[in-house]
């Protein structure tokens, strides 16, 4: 098998070893799949996602030339004599609504599992991981239309319940992101950031105008686009009657005429897709499947970080 | 070579299948699910390496297994010929019957049938005799068996079908059934027993038209070993209609219209409907348009003709075939009857004789019979007496007159005395020349015919029993002759009481018939029965003023001339000129081949008659084969059968050969030795192979 050129060229300097997805996805209970990886996350990131998560990361920050100096804790430097600054507690959590593609070309997949599976484990991840961190977290699972809606929440439960709609079977059609992102337009009225998690196969086109709305509307977008490692190499070597699952269209394929064409063809797609991302302001990270899901929240806390917006909080300074 | 199932060679072109498909290119069923093929485009396949035939030598060995046993299967022998049947060779003797009737003229029916005969004729063998017949309304011989078996054999079929070439289709109407039968018997004539030939056939080479009259083979029963077979000669055009004279009643009421209809008859299958009538020969005359719909007929006046035309020929256009479409009409005029009434009775008293006498005889077509009314005491001239063909004697007669009435008897006028009064057998006397004795008869109730010589022909048209009731009529009064001393009398009829009724007596010439009655109510009831007017009109044509006139014929008719009365030799000119002279007394004409006009040119004024096409004829569509089945014909077995037997022989025969033969035992050796050298030479590429992959 050829090497895919899609590997993250950024690998995370994380301390312990990451978990194969296959193994990974041996397990059947999606919300301990998300625990492991998330915990594993931090096991690797941090001593402790426990210690110090409160006092030091949460509570307080050091004064830094800048800052408001209204702020600062008075209390505490009579006591220590260093300046803190004190955050305000009732800080305004982030609203993270994860938008999970189920159309029919996502259940393609050639390593035991499908697109589909893998993508809902992202997805689970992300929804564990911020759900820990107290933010509310929603779901949205669509194929031409929206098949699942949960309005993102933080209460007790929800987190149960936004696994139980994840595990639902991939079972839509066409992958049409028309409609459900005009939709989600519609639904999601306060400012959150979306998650969208799809193979994007579909027109170019269709997805920089409805990107473009939901950026217009104030939410923050971060695109995960799921890929089969087949998809990317195309390493069949006979010629074969490919049966398409989205169109049940059969087509006669020899991989060693065109698989040089079919190379061209993606890349310029997924070229296409960056570019409106760029420009658009969306942050984007294609993914293979058979990539360690730690690497995806890697990105996602990157992702974040680089856009100046904390690790994962919005902050407001009283 | 043949080949006992020559499906199983098929079995060697699956040999060449996959190799060919395996050179052509390599399609996999098998189907690879994907997730989008929208970056995808469809290839061609394409020729590889793996494409090209490695080991030919090998494949060649096992193709050549698979032919072999693919041949093996298939039977093959040596084909030998078949030994003829002992029993075909004796030979089988035909009857051709060739069609010579109106409706062969048609298009070129014709030729068709002479082309079929000389194929048959030349598929004869050796061994075969032919007749040959041709038919229309009679079968009339060609050729013989004799005249066949008297031929070289070489010269058979040509020199018989030279002389059927010579012949030409008449104009008579067809009579299938009798000829089949002049066929069948035939050979029962020339060969009794039928020991000579094991098959005895007749060809029917005919057009098959509808009109074709099948009597006489309803209940027939046929010699054995016959059987018919058909060659219907068929006309491209199906389309045929024909004239034909509609002959109305001769005591019909439109006596006064002289005018003719005719019935157009179109033949089922045709494909047109419109047609036109129209006189041949006049000028301005317009033509009348006919629709008559494929198997149906239309009878219509013919068209209007200006007073002073004469034409003697209807035509009908508008139709593919013209053998039928003229119509030959010679009207014939109403003729005049004298009768002469000698009596005192007056005209309009219907107690009286006469005034029934007026009222019986009626004008019709063929004749106005004129009723003369004299009285019995006013003096006879003889102009009365001229022209004058029936007298009735109703009174008595003075002397003078007694003496012109029988001399118009001898002369061969009919008399009919009615004995009005017993008084009256002295005149009665007189013109019998004989003495009757006459006297009144008992009056007690009534008297009826009780015994009548229907035999006579006088009272021959009462012969059917639906007729022959006179019981009802009652004579109230008679008179008892004694005609004991006449020898030249006959009692025709005679009352219940054994009296006689109606008497006839022979004069020299004429004839003299006594009624011992009269028909007036006072007498009897004679003159009110159905019977009366009949009984008058027989004594009318018994005198000779009703004859049978000369009008219309068909082909193949005889004519009577009698009534023509000629004591010269009758000369007769045909339609197509020529003349036909009758012997001295001979009156029958049988020439009447040609459809036309004929005139009998030795009398004068000239008579003349028609002679027209069968109307059947004109029945051209063609007649159902089952026809002949279904009224016992036995038919040839279908040539499919034939063939089908034929072929059951051929194939026992092939089947016998090869049994004897049995060549595929040795392609199957040759199959095991070839399988032999393959599996050697497969062993040795194999271990070659391994060899070179150990080095």
């Amino acid at each position: 098998m050829a090497q895919s050129r899609f590997v993250t060229p950024t690998a995370p300097r994380v301390a312990g070893p990451l978990i194969d997805p296959q193994t990974l996805m041996a397990i059947r209970n999606l919300e301990l799949r998300a625990r492991v990886v998330v915990e594993g996350f931090w096991h690797g990131l941090h001593r402790s996602p426990y210690h110090g998560f409160s006092v030091e990361f949460t509570e307080y920050r050091q004064y830094s030339p800048g800052d408001d100096p209204r702020y600062l804790d008075w209390r505490l430097y009579a006591r220590t004599d260093r300046f803190f600054i004190k955050k305000f507690e009732d800080e305004t959590n982030l609203r993270c609504q994860l938008l999970v593609d189920n159309s029919r070309s996502m259940t393609y997949g050639s390593l035991g599992y499908t697109k589909a599976q893998y993508a809902n484990t992202l997805a689970a991840t992300l929804a564990y991981f911020l759900h820990q961190q107290g933010d509310a977290v929603g779901l949205m699972t669509f194929d031409e239309q929206i098949r699942e809606y949960l309005p993102a929440r933080h209460r007790t439960g929800h987190l149960r319940h936004l696994m139980l709609r994840l595990e639902q079977p991939a079972g839509g059609k066409a992958t049409d992101l028309s409609a459900p992102l005009r939709r989600v337009v519609e639904v999601v009225k306060k400012r959150a950031l979306m998650v969208l998690i799809s193979d994007l196969l579909a027109p170019v086109e269709t997805l920089e105008k409805n990107l473009g709305s939901l950026a217009a509307c104030g939410h923050e977008l971060l695109l995960f686009n799921i890929f089969d490692p087949t998809e990317l190499n195309f390493n069949f070597d006979t010629p074969i009657m490919f049966h398409d699952i989205e169109s049940g269209r059969d087509l006669f394929i020899d991989p060693a005429t065109a698989r040089k064409d079919y190379l061209n063809k993606l890349n310029a797609h997924i070229e296409a897709v960056r570019s409106v991302c760029r420009k658009l302001g969306v942050g984007y990270r294609d993914f293979a499947t058979d990539r360690p899901l730690e690497l995806a929240l890697f990105d996602f806390l990157r992702e974040r970080m680089q856009r100046g917006k904390g690790t994962v909080k919005f902050r407001r300074y009283a | 070579m043949s080949f006992l199932a020559p499906a199983f060679l098929l079995g060697a072109l699956a040999v060449a299948l996959p190799v060919v498909f395996h050179l052509i290119r390599r399609t996999s069923k098998e189907k690879m699910t994907f997730s989008s093929l929208m970056f995808l485009q469809p290839t061609l396949p394409r020729l590889t390496r793996r494409n090209r035939l490695e080991n030919i030598f090998l494949l060649f060995l096992r193709c050549l297994v698979l032919c072999f046993l693919a041949l093996g299967f298939a039977r093959p022998f040596f084909q030998k010929p078949m030994v003829n049947d002992p029993q075909a060779a004796a030979g089988q003797k035909i009857v051709l019957l060739v069609d010579t009737s109106a409706s062969m003229r048609r298009q070129n029916l014709w030729s068709l049938a002479l082309a079929k005969a000389e194929e048959i004729l030349r598929n004869t063998s050796p061994a075969d005799q032919v007749a040959v017949f041709t038919f229309d309304q009679r079968a009339r011989l060609l050729a013989g068996f004799d005249q066949w078996t008297a031929m070289n054999a070489g010269e058979r079929a040509a020199l018989t079908g030279k002389q059927l070439a010579g012949l030409k289709p008449g104009w008579a109407s067809t009579h299938l059934g009798s000829a089949l039968l002049t066929a069948a018997e035939f050979f029962a004539d020339t060969d009794p027993q039928g020991r000579t030939a094991s098959v005895r056939r007749i060809v029917l080479i005919t057009d098959l038209q509808e009109g074709s009259r099948l009597d006489g083979l309803q209940g027939y029963d046929w010699p054995r070993g016959i059987e018919v077979s058909i060659e219907p000669v068929k006309a491209a055009l199906p389309t045929n209609a024909g004239l034909q004279w509609v002959v109305d009643a001769e005591d019909s009421a439109q006596a006064a219209d002289p005018g003719v209809r005719v019935r157009v008859l179109n033949a089922s299958g045709s494909r047109r409907e419109q047609f036109q009538i129209r006189w041949e020969g006049v000028t301005g005359a317009a033509p009348l348009d006919v629709y008559v719909p494929p198997g149906q007929s239309r009878i219509v006046p013919e068209p209007a003709l200006s007073t002073n035309a004469a034409a003697d020929r209807l035509t009908l256009t508008g139709d593919d075939d013209d053998f039928d479409n003229a119509l030959y009409l010679v009207q014939p005029k109403p003729e005049r009857v004298n009768v002469l009434f000698l009596g005192d009775d007056a005209e309009n008293d219907p107690a009286q004789m006469l005034y029934y006498v007026k009222r019986a005889f009626q004008q019709t077509r063929r004749q106005v019979v004129g009723v003369v009314a004299l009285s019995a005491k006013l003096p006879l001239a003889a102009s009365d007496a001229a022209g004058v063909t029936f007298v009735i004697v109703t009174g008595s007669l003075p002397r003078a007159q007694l003496e012109i009435v029988k001399k118009m008897l001898h002369d061969g006028v009919t008399v009919l005395v009615v004995m009005r009064d017993a008084r009256e057998g002295e005149a009665l006397s007189e013109l019998a020349g004989a003495s009757i004795s006459c006297s009144e008869a008992q009056a007690s109730g009534y008297a009826m015919f009780g015994q009548i010589d229907f035999e006579d022909p006088l009272f021959a048209p009462f012969a059917d029993p639906r007729f022959s009731d006179f019981t009802k009529i009652h004579f109230w009064k008679h008179r008892r002759l004694d005609t004991g001393q006449l020898s030249r009398a006959r009692t025709v009829a005679r009352f219940d009481n054994g009296d006689a009724a109606l008497v006839e007596i022979l004069a020299d010439k004429g004839r003299l018939f006594v009624l011992a009655s009269g028909w007036q109510p006072s007498d009897s009831q004679l003159a009110l029965s159905s019977k009366f007017v009949p009984l008058l009109y027989s004594m009318l044509e018994l005198s000779g003023g009703v004859r049978s006139k000369l009008a219309q014929y068909h082909v193949g008719d005889e004519v009577d001339l009698a009534p023509l009365k000629s004591a010269q030799p009758l000369i007769v000119r045909k339609p197509d000129g020529s003349e036909v002279r009758l012997a001295i007394g001979e009156a029958r004409f049988v020439q009447t081949e040609l459809p036309g006009i004929y005139t009998v040119t030795s009398q004068q004024p000239l008579a003349r008659f028609a002679v027209n096409l069968d109307a059947s004829e004109s029945r051209t569509a063609p007649l159902p084969v089952e026809e002949f089945m279904r009224l016992g014909v036995p038919m040839k077995m279908q040539e499919v059968e034939v063939a089908k037997q034929a072929d059951q022989k051929r194939r026992l025969h092939n089947a016998e050969l090869e049994n004897q033969q049995k060549l595929w035992r040795w392609l199957i050796v040759a199959s095991l030795v070839v399988l032999l050298m393959e599996t050697c030479l497969a062993g040795w590429l194999t271990r070659r192979a391994t060899n070179e992959a150990a080095i």
